[in-house]
């Protein structure tokens, strides 16, 4: 068994990356002169030669050969995506998991990726080549698809796209599952016949509470376009939010009982609007007193101050909060009664089922919270003249100034929509967690990672990162080995992320360059 | 006119300020305090990431402890009656920042005694800044075994920590093995076969759940243990992985404050626990009824451990701390406030009957020497430097540890309810309603 194996990997190994190699050569030459083939570039049948050589071998590179017209970018993807699928899939049913050959994978994916991600930018950059997302492709190619992203990307030195970001990334995905499934042939995410709804709790996990991490880490994203700085009293804020909804809540009923005469219960959705705007209001006036004399100059060390007033800001905040609010936790009534969204359990076929999926009543409602709080707010950015002063503001000060906005007041208007967005995300949480005042500090740090992921000064991108996040600590803590690991670094995965990012792509996802 | 109007009473008000002291003294005047007033240090988590609520509450009993007995004439030695006063020092739950607090109340205000700390692993860093100062210390909600075992001799396989052994610390809280024993003496009698352990990932959490884990597996428990981080707001991702595998027959959570409340809440929104399947068990911080209704709305039927004495014993010193209490924060005196009062009122009965505040050997003699009764009973240590050998089989933890430390399992079966009124069911000699587990759904 073990010999029988060995080969079979050895096979993997050794024909897979032989057919590619003469598919990449010969596919380009027997087809000159074919009509079809001639309006193909050379660089496509090549890739052509190496996909179809790797996955299926001479079969391959004979499809492609009587039938050109299947040589397509969608068809090729599709390809390498199903190939190293199936690969995994064979690899993980026939090796035992303690087979060297498991351990060669797991080692062999991030030599490549080193390798590769050290050689080709530098040929890039030799051949003065368009050398943008290079490194990113070559480290997730070398450890998806191992020597083979030389012979893509070293030839013909493409010019890297999303789509090659997206099918690279893909590829390196599945990579992973592939060891983790030869690893771990028990975990949830990869047992079968249960893994595809496990999967998909878990992402939906992610998704619902990513998208809360979005709201906040726009905010956050919102005053680093436009002023620069790093708001470091944002989980302050998105404490407080969550405070100012509760005691609008608390009293509201009273008040308005007092007022009328009638007895209401307020939903916490009310909250909302009212945290808003008392803390637009609070980060409004603290950029006014605090932070305008920065951006006129009356400040030396500009960096150095932003950090340590909005810091000390969120000391004060916090303390006051625990003066006034005390330690104890607190937390809201529901936004609505229903405890959990069930998708019941369907049965496929005789041997598949998927379901049952849950989610949290108020969680699932204050996604939806979350995502229409963005979208409102990305109309306002992209729609409105006051949206669009803001953002020629964080393009180009000087130039917006020209054109009759005025900077101050776009500082000042987008500290207090950044604070305002934070307080918006702690109000729309409180009905879910115990809030206490230092309940910001976890959300904070993980809010920082969105906006790096994303790219500083990216909505988007805090939206996008903030549900990649979401995603990556639900996967982490759901299909670690081990469980117990799981759970405790559940936050550092986002971490490794954010590490990843840091070296592979600086700017983020979405970020600009710096120029 | 106006402005001789405003001077007069300008003046009229400084004078009454003037007299309040004065009014002071009248209403404290069947006391004549010394000059010097004695000074003892009170150690809490006062600020994240320590358990900041439970930190307060310490406080208030420091504070609430000074103020009985400076109303009742303060500290007597030899007929002169010395005021008392407790300098709370913030721990924020790390044992380096405890480190350096309790060297600051030792070495700058000077302080006669040591009373407090909440966290295991500040208590462990802590005990040899007392220990090299001799300052004596009684410890009140600090459960790791360690504390007061590693002071006399080997335990659990390791060298003691401090070659001359501890002579200075005192513990009235439980031990971890003292609570984790009657938990899993329930669930073993409740004929449970697998248990599921949630423990947070810190000295606390993690000897308390290997103890209970030996004495589950002992029982012929099946365990499987998940460590979560303190401070962990969302445990849906952990829960979900729980809920596609078998569901255990109990879940017990080791986990302390709101990270509990959280761990609790989405446990009951996902339908894990309490159900009819899986028994819940969560931490004594359920014991804060109000606390816990607002933050776990869906935790009826879950049950929880107690250690203090309970509700139905509460003697006339329970009953009026607790109404104190209530007045001062709308709920239930938790066991770590009544314990932190108590060892306040206990170094000064010390040091009465040591005949001195400062003379350290003389009291900590005194405190081994404890036959006095407070809000959580009956205080007395049977081993310490009066009683040094541990009959074979007692434990080392049992050095300068108050033995009788009452600890409950109770569970709520009301929505709403107060834990004045939750049922107690283990063990059976506490029995409020007669049962030893009421099934979700139904009533005692």
């Amino acid at each position: 068994m073990v010999i029988e194996d060995t080969l079979f990997v050895l096979w993997l190994m050794v024909a897979g990356p032989l057919w590619a190699a003469v598919g990449m050569f010969v596919l380009p030459q027997v087809n000159h002169g074919k009509e079809e083939a001639d309006q193909l570039p050379l660089t496509t049948l090549r890739v052509a030669g190496v996909i179809g050589g790797f996955a299926l071998g001479p079969l391959g590179v004979g499809l492609f050969y009587f039938e050109p017209h299947l040589i397509r970018r969608t068809t090729l993807t599709v390809g390498v995506i199903v190939t190293v699928f199936a690969s995994s899939q064979v690899l993980a049913r026939v090796i035992d998991p303690n087979l060297p050959s498991a351990m060669w994978l797991l080692l062999a994916g991030p030599l490549w990726a080193a390798l590769a991600a050290y050689f080709i930018p530098r040929h890039y950059r030799q051949l003065e080549a368009d050398d943008r997302n290079v490194l990113t492709a070559a480290a997730l190619g070398g450890f998806a698809i191992g020597p083979l992203i030389f012979g893509l990307m070293w030839k013909t030195t493409p010019r890297v796209n999303r789509d090659w970001m997206i099918v690279l990334g893909s590829l390196g995905a599945w990579q992973i599952y592939t060891i983790f499934a030869i690893q771990n042939a028990t975990n949830p995410c990869v047992a079968a016949p249960y893994h595809v709804t496990y999967l998909t709790q878990q992402t939906a996990n992610g998704i619902v509470i990513g998208s809360i991490y979005s709201l906040m880490a726009v905010g956050l994203t919102l005053i680093y376009s436009v002023q620069g700085i790093v708001s470091f009293a944002h989980g302050q804020l998105y404490m407080v939010g969550g405070y100012f909804s509760f005691y609008f809540l608390l009293h509201g009923a009273n008040i308005w009982k007092d007022l009328t005469g009638q007895e209401i219960v307020i939903n916490p959705l009310w909250g909302i609007p009212v945290a808003a705007v008392i803390v637009f209001l609070i980060g409004a006036a603290f950029e006014r007193v605090f932070l305008k004399p920065m951006h006129e100059g009356l400040i030396e060390r500009v960096s150095e101050y932003a950090i340590l007033i909005t810091f000390g800001f969120g000391f004060f905040v916090e303390y006051t909060t625990l003066a006034i609010a005390g330690p104890f936790p607190q937390r809201t009534d529901r936004f609505i009664e229903i405890r959990r969204f069930t998708l019941q359990r369907t049965q496929i076929t005789d041997d598949f089922a998927f379901g049952p999926i849950h989610l949290i009543g108020d969680r699932a409602f204050a996604m939806v919270v979350g995502i229409v709080l963005i979208f409102a707010l990305l109309y306002f950015l992209q729609r409105t003249w006051t949206g669009r002063a803001l953002r020629a503001t964080s393009q180009d000060r000087q130039a917006a100034a020209v054109t009759g906005i005025n900077p101050t007041n776009m500082n000042t208007l987008s500290f207090g929509m950044g604070s305002m967005l934070a307080a918006m995300s702690g109000a729309a949480l409180i009905p879910i967690f115990a809030w206490v005042p230092w309940v910001g500090a976890e959300m904070v740090g993980r809010s920082y990672v969105i906006v790096v992921l994303g790219g500083l000064g990216s909505v988007p991108g805090a939206l996008v990162g903030g549900i990649i996040v979401g995603i990556v600590e639900a996967l982490g803590a759901g299909c670690h080995p081990d469980p117990s690991r799981g759970a405790a670094y559940k936050e550092a995965f986002a971490l490794v992320i954010f590490a990843l990012v840091l070296l592979l792509k600086p700017t983020g996802l979405f970020g600009r360059e710096q120029h | 006119m106006k402005r001789n109007s405003l001077f007069i009473s300008l003046v009229l008000a400084l004078a009454l300020f003037a007299l309040l002291p004065l009014a002071a003294v009248q209403a404290d005047g069947h006391c004549e305090f010394a000059d010097y007033t004695i000074r003892l240090g009170g150690l809490a988590p006062m600020s994240a990431p320590g358990a900041v609520a439970g930190g307060v509450a310490m406080d208030w009993a420091f504070k609430q402890a000074a103020a009985d007995i400076n109303a009742d004439c303060g500290v007597s030695i030899d007929g002169v009656n010395y005021m008392i006063e407790v300098i709370t020092g913030d721990s924020e739950g790390s044992p380096e920042r405890g480190q350096a607090v309790a060297e600051r109340l030792i070495l700058e205000d000077e302080v006669d005694g040591m009373v407090g700390v909440y966290h295991s692993a500040v208590g462990l860093a802590t005990m040899a800044v007392m220990e090299a100062n001799g300052i004596p210390t009684i410890f009140s909600e600090p459960w790791n075994d360690n504390v007061s075992a590693n002071g006399i001799m080997e335990f659990d396989g390791r060298a003691p920590r401090f070659e001359d052994g501890i002579d200075h610390i005192f513990r009235i809280s439980p031990t971890s093995s003292m609570v984790g024993s009657v938990v899993t003496d329930w669930l073993i009698e409740l004929g449970v076969e697998d248990v599921l352990l949630i423990v947070e990932n810190t000295d606390y959490g993690q000897p308390a759940a290997d103890d209970e884990q030996a004495r589950l597996e002992a029982g012929g428990v099946s365990v499987t243990q998940l460590d979560i981080e303190l401070g962990t707001e969302d445990f849906v991702p952990i829960l979900s992985r729980v809920q596609a595998g078998e569901p255990p027959d109990a879940i017990r959570i080791v986990v302390t404050g709101e990270t509990s409340f959280n761990l609790t809440q989405q446990m009951t929104e996902l339908g894990i626990a309490p159900t009819e399947d899986t028994i819940c068990v969560t931490n004594q911080i359920a014991f804060q009824s109000e606390q816990y209704w607002a933050t776990v709305p869906d935790g009826n039927y879950c049950a929880f451990n107690r250690v203090g004495i309970i509700p139905s014993l509460f003697n006339d010193t329970a009953i009026e701390l607790n109404e104190k209490y209530e007045a001062a924060f709308g709920d239930i005196v938790p066991s770590f406030g009544m314990a932190t009062y108590d060892a306040v009122w206990m170094m000064k009965d010390a040091m009465e009957r040591a005949g001195s505040y400062s003379d350290a050997a003389a009291i900590v003699d005194a405190i081994e020497a404890s036959d006095i009764t407070l809000s959580q009973g009956h205080y007395y240590f049977s081993y310490g430097g009066h009683n040094p050998d541990l009959p074979e089989g007692t434990p080392a933890y049992m050095w300068h540890q108050w033995p009788d430390p009452i600890v409950t399992v109770m569970q709520y079966f009301e929505q709403g309810q107060s834990a004045l009124d939750a049922a107690v069911i283990y063990p059976p000699v506490y029995q409020t309603h007669g049962t030893s587990y009421i099934a979700p759904g139904t009533s005692p």
